[in-house]
């Protein structure tokens, strides 16, 4: 079995290079040493998360139900990764199918994913996040450059929050899905972990490209007039040298605010930004707070469709050992043995409400509902952005509007791993903050912004205007700056 | 998808508007009883890939060697549309008078089968891409024995499924047929009968070849149909329909609206109670319909926006583009022939159904008699090509193609039959000649060099045989020999056939004619 091997192997390579005591992030490690290679990632290791399939590896997104799949191809994302240079140096660990918040939803003979953040060294362990916290974990531990994950309501942004290491979630469409396993499609964006912004933006320039093997990844002429739009914004706010953020309008979303002791934007980074140049202003989406329900609305009804797939006789159904015992049992029988048995509990509770959200009598009030929201919260962060949505022509920005959204990417810092009561409902609380950017399609990045008073990590997201990753680098690089001077 | 029942309980229903009715007096049966039928038909679309992999179509390829990714639902593997399929569909809903959506999306519908490797068939559920047609059928024509308009609810696209088998206590499953393109075409209930059903599927099929979105072919189940079947009373509104499942044959189709028919009469007549709403399938060995479920068992679907497509957006003036490359229907090409030519009906079916893709026979007879302005060539040249041309071909079992007898020669022989330099024998023999020839050999485009190699041309004969032979036929026609001497030169054909004849067509009837009119002086 090879992915069995791939397993062992894993464990034994990273045991040299991690800390011992630190189970590892990786479901499968490279045993390939990296080969000569060009291009402007050469020689660099990067990390993938398990759901993004690569030929020369399993996918099984921590799911007994893909354990033994290879697929037989590589994602468009992956290819270019090694067309660039780079080495894949592993598959990492993430919550089953990308449903959760904290990697705690793995296979039973998975080791867990400890948070490599800690302040010192007699800390219990938390929780990296997730569903992307192998990725992150990898990061924040050094074992890669960079890591891949994917984000369908803040799976890359709040293991980064959690882990110190920065996070983009790119806008909707920019990168390919085409060999992503689809969570919930409508959602689901290739993402990326790195220590730097500077080095998010160097992969993040390999991966946008069109791709015809998905068309909802956008054209190069949309892409065009999303780089002629920035470039004639940036053009009236030209930086100094000692105000490198001049002109620059944040908006800060009055729903995002939360009491103490939640974590909160810090204000001397508030301070800084001004310092830069940057003006503040009080943003109302008061669809913020509807973001969570559609968004689990959504993406479990998609989900539910999505793994229907699997168990049915095709991906997803290994022959086991004792298959000999279900001679004779029909096909629907044997779909809900594979279905029930190797589907973890997670999943299933999501499948569930997912079909009955698309159920006939609950259609109208439930999914439709959600898609509801869905849209008028894209419109209301439409009426708050004065730079244009490139893919709405008919849209017309406020010239009042704000260029970039800043606020808390979490509202706490990670979660222990072995507290029972930090489950349930509050893992789904964790995407509060996360969820709005991922319903609008709008790209956003978590960026380190300093410890809480438990020592851990606390991230910051900035969220901007469809295909604006350029400004909110330029942003998060300013959020850098003050996060090293403290 | 035609497998299985097709809505759950309180959505959209496509044969919904069954439930209007629509009154005709003049189609009850002489036992008082209306039969009203609607149609939902499944045709694959002629494209050279699936609709949303590029795995290659195909009908005979060994199971499972034409199976892209996404055919077999590989994770990851995403969608994407063939635009061909695309343009062939709006083809077709145009020649239906359709309304083109200028947004069409795509929509899963969900189910657990074998034959659907995705558990989801995309289709157009929501918003297809065109809606609100009619197909008008004359009396006489495809068989209707009046003149009706069968109005078309929708059209739209959507995947087929894989096929599969049982072999033994084995599901096999072949997943070539997975994800081909099909449309699928909804009729209101404005069939008749049984007869009138089969006039619309001929019909479609027809318009299908002609537009080239279809091939219509049954037999290999890429043209397949559900039938909704009802019987009232004349005036009343329409009762209870039963829909029959897949029915691959114009023949099974009639065989199981009558059965339909004469259960659901059976049933009124001997009980009061509501005829039972179900999903029936066809024997085909008996021709009777047998219950499949009850339709209060159907399944939910749970339809669902698929956010891998974007929406289909049609700008009307890719629409109005696609309508300016739309063929003549075999119906227009079959009415305009006939009244241009004053052709019998008989021939023309025949001609037009040689090549119904590209409607190569009327092109070839169009070529044959373009500018043969006198009466009665055009018939001549139909009937060559009908009965001598195709008659010989079918003897052979051969095709036909505009090659058998370029069409320039096929003039030369209307022609020389015509002005008697060519006799019908010769006629026959180059014909029978041709026919006859190995379809890939080259033909001659001119009459003269087969004559030669036939040995058919006007033998240089001594003056003197030529002298007796015009002898003995002004001998044998005496009235028309008279008639020229009178100066109806007109007339002379008629004895230069004769002198054909009386020479075994060895006579020149060029010469012939010289020599009658010295004799004749």
């Amino acid at each position: 079995m090879r992915s069995t091997c791939c397993r062992r192997a894993a464990a034994q390579t990273i045991a040299a290079r991690t800390s011992a005591i630190h189970p590892v992030p990786y479901s499968w490690v490279n045993p390939d040493a990296p080969g000569p290679s060009s291009g402007p990632l050469a020689g660099r290791a990067i990390a993938i998360k398990d759901n993004i399939s690569y030929i020369s590896s399993p996918t099984s997104c921590s799911s007994l139900i893909l354990q033994d799949y290879n697929p037989p191809y590589s994602a468009t994302c992956v290819e270019s990764l090694v067309e660039a240079g780079a080495h894949i140096t592993g598959q990492t660990k993430m919550d089953e199918f990308g449903m959760g918040s904290q990697t705690t939803h793995l296979p039973p003979h998975y080791t867990p994913v400890h948070n490599p953040a800690s302040p010192s060294p007699g800390e219990p362990p938390r929780s990296a996040g997730g569903s992307s916290g192998g990725s992150a974990a990898a990061v924040a531990e050094g074992s890669c450059w960079a890591a891949l994950g994917t984000d369908t309501g803040g799976s890359v942004r709040l293991p980064a929050s959690y882990c110190g290491v920065v996070g983009l979630k790119p806008s909707y469409g920019l990168i390919s899905r085409h060999g992503i396993v689809s969570y919930a499609d409508s959602l689901d964006c290739v993402g990326i972990l790195a220590k730097t912004t500077d080095i998010t933006r160097q992969v993040f320039s390999i991966l946008s490209h069109p791709d015809e093997k998905d068309m909802t990844c956008v054209s190069s002429s949309s892409r065009k007039l999303a780089n002629e739009i920035l470039d004639s914004h940036q053009s009236k706010i030209t930086p100094t040298s000692t105000h490198p953020l001049i002109g620059i309008r944040i908006g800060l979303p009055l729903q995002t605010h939360l009491p103490a002791p939640h974590v909160q934007t810090p204000p001397s980074l508030l301070e800084h930004l001004q310092s830069l140049g940057a003006t503040l202003h009080p943003v109302d989406i008061p669809s913020f707070k509807m973001a969570l329900p559609a968004y689990y609305v959504l993406a479990s009804a998609e989900a539910s469709s999505n793994l229907g797939r699997y168990g049915g006789g095709w991906v997803g159904s290994k022959i086991g050992d004792n298959e000999g015992e279900f001679v004779g049992e029909s096909g629907e029988e044997r779909r809900k043995r594979i279905r029930s048995g190797r589907f973890g509990p997670e999943v299933k509770k999501r499948i569930l409400a997912g079909t009955y959200a698309l159920s006939a009598d609950e259609f109208n009030n439930t999914y439709l509902k959600a898609l509801h929201l869905r849209s008028t919260l894209r419109r209301q962060f439409n009426s708050i952005f004065r730079i244009p949505h490139p893919l709405r022509p008919s849209h017309t920005a406020p010239t009042k509007g704000i260029d970039i959204l800043l606020h808390p990417t979490a509202f706490r810092t990670a979660p222990l791993l072995d507290s029972s009561t930090e489950r349930g409902q509050s893992e789904y609380l964790q995407d509060l903050l996360t969820v709005p950017a991922s319903l609008a399609g709008l790209p956003a990045l978590s960026v380190p912004a300093g410890k809480l008073n438990d020592g851990w990590p606390v991230g910051m997201s900035l969220t901007g205007q469809w295909g604006m990753e350029d400004l909110i680098f330029r942003i998060a690089e300013g959020v850098e700056k003050w996060d090293k001077t403290r | 998808m035609s497998r299985l029942a097709p809505q759950g309980a309180g959505r959209l229903c496509k044969v919904c508007r069954h439930a209007i009715a629509r009154r005709s007096y003049a189609t009850t049966s002489n036992d008082g009883w209306e039969t009203v039928i609607g149609l939902e038909i499944h045709a694959q679309l002629r494209t050279r890939r699936k609709l949303f992999s590029e795995a290659k179509l195909s009908y005979d390829a060994p199971a499972n060697t034409h199976v892209g990714l996404f055919d077999a639902a590989f994770p990851g593997a995403l969608p994407v549309l063939d635009l061909n399929a695309v343009r062939l569909s709006i083809l077709t809903a145009l020649v239906l008078q359709c309304n083109i959506n200028s947004r069409s999306t795509f929509d899963r519908k969900h189910y657990f089968y074998h034959d659907i490797p995705a558990a989801y068939q995309i289709t157009q559920h929501y918003n297809p891409i065109a809606r609100s047609g009619k197909l008008q059928i004359s009396a006489g024509e495809y068989g209707s024995s009046r003149d009706i308009s069968v109005g078309i609810q929708q059209l739209q696209i959507e995947q087929d499924t894989a096929k599969s088998q049982q072999v033994g206590g084995d599901r096999l499953v072949d997943l070539n047929r997975a994800g081909t393109g099909l449309m699928e075409i909804v009729t209101d209930p404005d069939m008749r009968s049984a007869e009138e059903a089969g006039a619309f599927v001929r019909k479609l099929q027809a318009l299908l070849r002609r537009v080239g979105s279809g091939d219509g072919d049954m037999e290999k189940g890429n043209l397949r149909i559900d039938a909704n079947v009802s019987v009232n009373r004349p005036g009343e509104p329409f009762r209870t329909r039963c829909e029959i499942k897949n029915l691959n044959s114009v023949r099974f189709l009639q065989q199981a609206i009558e059965c339909e028919r004469k259960r659901h009469i059976a049933h009124y007549t001997s009980s009061s109670s509501p005829l039972e709403r179900e999903t029936r399938g066809m024997n085909e060995l008996t021709g009777q319909t047998y219950s499949l479920r009850l339709k209060e068992d159907a399944e939910d679907y749970r339809y669902m926006p698929d956010t891998n497509l974007p929406a289909l957006v049609i700008p009307p003036s890719y629409t109005e583009k696609l309508r300016t490359e739309l063929p003549e229907m075999p119906w227009q090409t079959s009415s305009r022939l006939r009244e241009k030519y004053s052709l019998a009906q008989k021939e023309l079916d025949t001609l037009l159904a040689l090549d119904e893709f590209t409607a190569g026979g009327a092109q070839y007879f169009e070529d044959v008699v373009q500018g043969l302005d006198k009466p009665g060539l055009a018939r001549r040249s139909l009937n060559l090509i009908v009965h001598d041309t195709l008659g010989g071909l079918n003897r052979l079992g051969r095709s036909w193609s505009p090659l058998v007898i370029p069409a320039q020669l096929m003039r030369e022989i209307v022609l020389g039959l015509d002005d008697g330099t060519v006799s019908g024998s010769t006629a026959k023999t180059i014909i029978s000649h041709l026919t006859s020839l190995h379809p890939h050999k080259p033909r001659p485009t001119t009459l003269e060099p087969l004559l030669i190699q036939l040995n058919l041309q006007s033998k240089p004969t001594s003056s003197a045989d030529l002298e007796i032979w015009c002898q003995r036929a002004i001998q044998a026609v005496p009235t028309a020999a008279a008639a020229v001497k009178d100066g109806k030169l007109s007339v002379v054909g008629r004895l230069i056939g004769e002198v054909m004849a009386v020479s075994q067509g060895r006579a020149d009837p060029k010469k012939a004619r010289q020599v009658l009119l010295r004799l004749l002086k």
